[in-house]
């Protein structure tokens, strides 16, 4: 209950409670959550009483402990060179689209349709295809990722270019910057914001065709690890390949937000919305 | 200029699937590489004998009800989080956390848990439909003027009341744009748990078989790369019904919202 009457005044300082302070008590709130669902978990697994069907939170994380010094270390190394080799991909093919058809109008009018017929498919439904295509192996969760990552990536980057006020470069030009200084001195960084905010859309939905991809059509990473341990029965092991790619996922996303943070402290967090 | 516009990525289509048709055909190509004519047949071929029909409906009505369970689960928990601050700050860190867990790593547990028979796939969807409710509806419900509702308070209102009648209405268009968001996740999610539980469970059609599964017996079993790229096509034409589908329901609700 002090709680609330102490969020009430959230911006400004609230009285007898320093910001150190603040920010234990938050510290607390999150731990008394987590608290809270691993008791949870615990009563669940202990209500079901098979530790195959519902292990305890114990069983697995002491699976997890058993697969840091084992198979995992490869699988997450896996997925990380899958992730690293498609993103890069499709960040570099994005943005040289994006580059391409903003900047001559006959490609654009080529290259937008395109984008627009390709974009409802999803990374998902290339899945047989690129089984078909590449045989069950590394190829095909990079290509996914290749593909999921384009799209986000490079329909920010044109949005964020077309944003671009007129008056700036009507300015900069009057001033007599030549073309090039224009692009390097007001489009790019007036366009940056929206660039990155399209790198982490690209990385989320990257994330999720990896751990799809790996699952059907990959023979390394967390994904195919999944269905191995199923094979066994070893559930607890299961869970905590699922617990790796949820904390993964949960660190390259915070650990973007933050570069987004820090690379754009001038603008507000400027994402276009991910579905338009 | 507005003709012209239109003309050139019509002309360039136009060859581009001439030129892929004639290609594929001259150098006897037909059985490794989709043509147009090829994809045609397979529609006219799955359209007759129902397949194409039956399995879209099938996966479709999974999407249906995951996102009528994840309505019903993330719209509450959400406005309790945006509305009520301590709960909000305790609470996001973990949805957070299950957030990033991709939808379909949970194929293992959930084919544990709830079989082989579509329900598995209906869990992978609803934990996708899931999580953009919550995090719209938090959001919708956090940026409420506090004035409206301490005035509705004043007023007399009682606590319910002023849910009803002014966190949820201010709220909506936040949910709406969730809804979208979510349909669109869970359309993409039924298809890949579907194809896993396809390649993974052999079990012979039994079920209600989804897009995905007719997707890996096209591949396995009858090696149809026409009926592929035919099955990708549907898949994006849906997608793309759904988000006009999504937009027209957002305009209707809320108009005031440009």
């Amino acid at each position: 209950m002090a709680n609330a009457t102490h969020s009430a005044v959230a911006p400004a300082p609230a009285i007898g409670v320093g910001p150190t302070a603040r920010r234990l008590l938050r510290g607390l709130e999150v731990l008394v959550a987590l608290a809270v669902v691993v008791a949870l978990w615990q009563a669940a697994s202990v209500a079901v009483g098979n530790s195959t069907l519902l292990p305890s939170p114990l069983r697995v994380l002491h699976a997890w402990i058993d697969l840091l010094h084992a198979d995992l270390r490869e699988d997450i190394l896996a997925s990380l060179l899958h992730l690293g080799l498609g993103y890069a991909l499709g960040v570099a093919v994005g943005l040289l689209l994006a580059a391409v058809s903003t900047r001559f109008a006959v490609l654009e009018a080529i290259i937008d349709p395109l984008v627009e017929l390709l974009r409802p498919i999803s990374a998902i439904a290339w899945i047989p295809l690129a089984i078909l295509m590449f045989g069950i192996s590394a190829k095909v969760p990079v290509f996914l990722i290749f593909y999921a990552s384009v799209f986000p990536i490079f329909v920010n980057t044109v949005a964020g270019v077309k944003q671009v006020d007129p008056r700036l470069v009507h300015a900069a030009e009057m001033l007599g910057a030549s073309s090039r200084m224009i692009l390097t001195h007001v489009v790019m960084p007036a366009a940056l914001p929206y660039v990155l905010a399209g790198a982490r859309l690209s990385l989320g939905v990257a994330w999720m065709a990896m751990v799809a991809a790996e699952l059907t059509g990959s023979d390394a990473g967390l994904g195919w690890r999944l269905f191995w341990y199923q094979e066994f029965f070893a559930m607890d092991k299961v869970m905590a390949v699922i617990l790796t790619i949820g904390v993964l996922g949960y660190l390259f996303d915070t650990l973007l937000r933050a570069l987004q943070a820090r690379i754009t402290r001038w603008s507000p967090d400027s994402a276009v919305d991910e579905t338009r | 200029m507005t003709s012209r516009r239109a003309f050139l990525p019509l002309a360039f289509f136009t060859v581009a699937i001439l030129v892929w048709q004639t290609a594929v055909v001259h150098y006897g190509q037909r059985a490794t590489y989709p043509y147009p004519m090829g994809v045609v047949d397979a529609a006219v071929r799955t359209i007759e004998d129902g397949s194409l029909v039956a399995s879209t409906s099938n996966s479709l009505l999974r999407v249906l009800i995951g996102f009528a369970i994840g309505a019903a689960c993330g719209i509450p928990l959400g406005v309790l989080m945006g509305f009520v601050r301590p709960i909000g700050r305790a609470v996001s860190p973990i949805v957070d956390s299950l957030r990033s867990i991709a939808p379909i790593a949970w194929i293992p547990m959930a084919l544990l848990w709830l079989g082989i028979r579509g329900n598995a796939a209906l869990f992978i969807v609803t934990y996708a439909a899931f999580f953009p409710f919550v995090l719209n509806a938090a959001q919708g419900a956090r940026l409420i003027d506090r004035n409206l509702v301490n005035a509705a308070r004043a007023l007399g209102a009682s606590r319910a009341l002023v849910v009803r009648s002014v966190v949820l209405p201010s709220a909506l268009p936040a949910i709406l744009t969730g809804a979208r968001v979510s349909m669109a996740f869970a359309w993409g999610s039924i298809i890949a748990a579907e194809l896993a539980m396809g390649i993974k469970v052999t079990s012979g059609g039994s079920g209600a078989v989804g897009l995905g599964q007719l997707m890996v017996s096209t591949l396995y079993v009858r090696r149809d790369v026409n009926g592929l790229v035919l099955y990708m096509i549907v898949i994006g034409i849906i997608s793309l019904c759904i988000d006009l589908a999504m937009r027209r329901l957002q305009r209707s609700l809320t108009p005031w919202r440009t």
